[in-house]
């Protein structure tokens, strides 16, 4: 299983946020990216590792790095 | 003086409320992160003095990024009367802002841009009842916006923060802090609290956003209305060109056919017209009346040569610098930069880099100068020296002219291919350079790539004009100080010989002798003329100064008539094939100009200013004696040397890990 930092349900509303890095973390709260709120990936980019997720009705860029910063999982 | 500061979220509109109310044309942009520095402007209004400050875009007093820490500074020194700029499309993102200054006991004016768009698109504000809450908030279109007294009116009431009571209570109570101790380490500031204090603020933090989004929340339900298929900056356009092939391929396309147009097709006929204007209005006027009345040859010679060969051989490529920005601020305007982070993202991180340096690297063809500042939009200190050290070997405008020039003059029909050669050599160094940085002193503390999305907009042709015409001002500006002032120093120096006395022959003059001492240095390059490397060397201080030597030491009047000389075994700089490859990849690649080093050294340190110095002139020199040998020994010579300076570098970066391990240049290992 892969170590998931944020959790959706199946109703895209997101139920879990474990981001290790606190500044980060803190950047997507602020920016409305809380418990609660619905969160959809509509694409990935070239070697799908950047997403487009919409939160907060404004679209963002998020990145699924290596280090599995923010990767987001359908549960 | 009242100081008045525009504080928003980025591309809000800021910048282009502030051209409004203080009559500038400050650079504008549909992406985050344009202006990354304090933009300030006096403005006379109703018998009093306002100091209007454009600030760059900031979501919330808790910095992440560099720019951000630049509004941050002058928000917090609380002298001022704040306008907050608000796009009524992400009313509740900027609202958080918002109650952060409340929080901080600031006062502010609330003025809603972008409310055309957000009712356009199913959504209604009832202001009146938001006014209940944000006291004077007013609706706005930045594009339209006069300054008025209602604007500048800022209620003197707080906007109330009523959430915040209980965490206040529970901090103050617990740790005997200050309301005031509290409120700042809530909002960023480091207050000199204990590691378990700011262990327990960090852990309350996100309970404290919740609950100022539960706040908006309660105040937006009562004043507006959304279209709930309603979201910010997607269009249905992205299906499209969020697809990494099209884009990949559309942005080569827009590419390759912007510098044939530019530089081949409709920027040449354009500057044959205006030299002739030049000429016809003012040089021919001036010379005529000059050979009429004064008598001094040299002083007839000064003026021509001197003053104006030189700049008209650099302002002809005027017509070039305006096509090149217009392009520029087209996929600026269109919201495409933004896109093509996005896509880029992955690609780019393979070389050590993120999505935004795309729109860092495009400001680039423009000016370096601008592009080093604006590493500054990046979150990550590693990842700002990075960008900034890169982005030079990004070809800039006033290289251009030079390519196309010496291109032009000894390749012909070849040059279109000569040039595009130059600009992806540029890239692809700076690319490799990003490689062997990361896997050594630079490595990035990756934090991602957090971006928002812009909406796509169409062209406006009046903000693309002005956009030409603030850069063509400044470029103007360039020639007419910098360039006509160094033009006359390199004159004078190429026409006097050491006792002092004036001499046509520029092999005589103090400039040719020290040049000469030189020759020896660059002749592995083919590059062993003094009059070249004058040039070189002046090009330091800035690029476009290369022609108006060029022109000095061939004694010519015109671009057409240095490129004949380019190619003439009489004429005191000339090349051969072989050696203006060479020359064209040394002035790609060797140093910066001296504005991009004072920004780098501003923005990386003085260390990473030499770094970048020394480590463009060593490159441009590798690759020019690489290409040179190649085209004039052979190719296995050539080949020889790319192992024997391979090994030679393999060496220096093994050598470089070995000392990050003892000094540290930021990496975790050093740390602990």
């Amino acid at each position: 299983m892969p170590l998931t930092d944020v959790k959706l349900n199946t109703n895209c509303i997101i139920t879990e946020i474990n981001i290790k890095d606190d500044k980060i973390k803190l950047r997507l709260m602020e920016l409305g990216m809380l418990v609660g709120s619905k969160l959809k990936v509509t694409n990935k980019s070239m070697l799908k590792q950047t997403l487009l997720v919409i939160f907060n009705s404004s679209c963002f860029t998020l990145k699924a790095d290596t280090a599995k910063n923010i990767l987001i999982n359908y549960v | 003086m009242y100081k008045v500061l525009l504080i928003g979220n980025p591309n809000v509109g800021k910048t282009t409320l502030f051209n409004k109310l203080t009559y500038s044309c400050e650079h504008t942009g549909n992406f985050h992160g344009v202006t990354v520095e304090d933009k300030h402007k006096i403005v006379k209004f109703e018998n009093k003095d306002y100091d209007f400050v454009d600030l760059p875009g900031i979501y919330s007093l808790n910095c992440f990024s560099f720019e951000e820490e630049v509004s941050r500074k002058q928000i917090l020194k609380g002298d001022s009367i704040n306008l907050v700029i608000a796009d009524a499309n992400s009313l509740r993102r900027n609202l958080y802002l918002c109650l952060q200054l409340s929080e901080m006991g600031q006062t502010y004016k609330l003025l809603i841009n972008n409310y055309d768009y957000f009712v356009k698109h199913g959504n209604s504000l009832d202001l009146k009842s938001l006014n209940n809450y944000f006291n004077t908030a007013q609706i706005i279109d930045a594009k339209k916006q006069k300054l008025t007294k209602e604007i500048l009116t800022v209620s003197k009431t707080i906007v109330k923060t009523p959430y915040l009571q209980t965490f206040l209570d529970k901090l103050v109570n617990k740790y005997k802090l200050t309301k005031q101790q509290v409120l700042l380490a809530f909002n960023g500031e480091n207050v000199g609290l204990t590691q378990q204090q700011s262990d327990e603020i960090k852990a309350i933090l996100p309970e404290v956003v919740k609950a100022r989004y539960d706040y908006i929340d309660k105040i937006l339900s009562k004043c507006i209305s959304y279209n709930k298929n309603f979201v910010y900056g997607k269009s249905k356009a992205d299906k499209l060109l969020l697809n990494p092939i099209i884009m990949f391929v559309g942005f080569l396309a827009f590419f390759f056919i912007s510098i044939y147009l530019i530089f081949f097709l409709i920027g040449p006929a354009v500057s044959q017209v205006l030299v002739w204007l030049t000429n016809f209005v003012l040089i021919n006027p001036i010379m005529n009346f000059l050979y009429a009345n004064v008598g001094n040859v040299w002083l007839i010679e000064f003026f021509n040569g001197g003053v104006f060969n030189s700049l008209t051989t650099v302002l002809s490529f005027l017509p070039q610098v305006c096509l090149l920005f217009a392009f520029l601020t087209i996929l600026e305007d269109s919201g495409l930069i933004s896109r093509m982070a996005y896509v880029f993202d992955d690609f780019l991180s393979i070389f050590g880099l993120n999505g935004k340096a795309v729109y860092i690297m495009l400001m680039g063809l423009g000016c370096n100068t601008m592009s080093a500042m604006a590493s500054r939009n990046m979150d990550e200190k590693n990842l700002k020296i990075k960008t900034s050290i890169l982005n030079p070997y990004i070809s800039c405008m006033a290289r251009l002219p030079i390519f196309v020039l010496v291109a032009s003059a000894l390749f012909g029909a070849k040059s279109y291919f000569i040039v595009v050669g130059l600009y992806l050599l540029g890239i692809a160094v700076a690319l490799i350079l990003g490689v062997i940085l990361n896997k050594t002193i630079l490595k990035n503390k990756s934090r991602g790539l957090l971006l928002e999305f812009p909406p796509l907009k169409n062209i406006d042709i009046k903000h693309v004009g002005s956009m030409i015409k603030l850069n063509a001002v400044d470029f103007v500006k360039r020639v007419f100080t910098i360039i006509l002032m160094v033009g006359i120093i390199v004159w004078l120096l190429s026409h006097t010989q050491f006792n002092f006395s004036y001499t046509d022959d520029i092999t005589e003059s103090i400039l040719f002798f020290f040049a000469g001492k030189l020759c020896f240095v660059f002749a592995p390059i083919g590059l062993n003329n003094a009059g070249i490397l004058c040039a070189l060397i002046v090009g330091i201080l800035a690029k476009e100064l290369i022609l108006s030597i060029f022109t000095i030491s061939n004694g010519v009047a015109s671009t057409s008539a240095l490129a004949l000389t380019l190619t003439a075994s009489t004429s005191l700089i000339n090349f051969t094939y072989a050696s203006a490859i060479s020359f064209l990849i040394f002035a790609l690649l060797y140093s910066p100009c001296i504005s991009t080093l004072a920004v780098i050294k501003k923005e990386a340190g003085r260390f990473w200013m030499w770094f970048s110095l020394i480590s463009q002139l060593v490159i441009a020199y590798i690759i020019s004696f690489i290409v040179y040998t190649a085209l004039t020994q052979g190719f296995w010579l050539a080949l020889a040397s790319v192992v024997a300076i391979s090994l030679i570098v393999s060496a220096i970066i093994f050598m470089a890990k070995k000392i990050q391990h003892k000094k540290c240049w930021g990496c975790s290992k050093c740390k602990k």
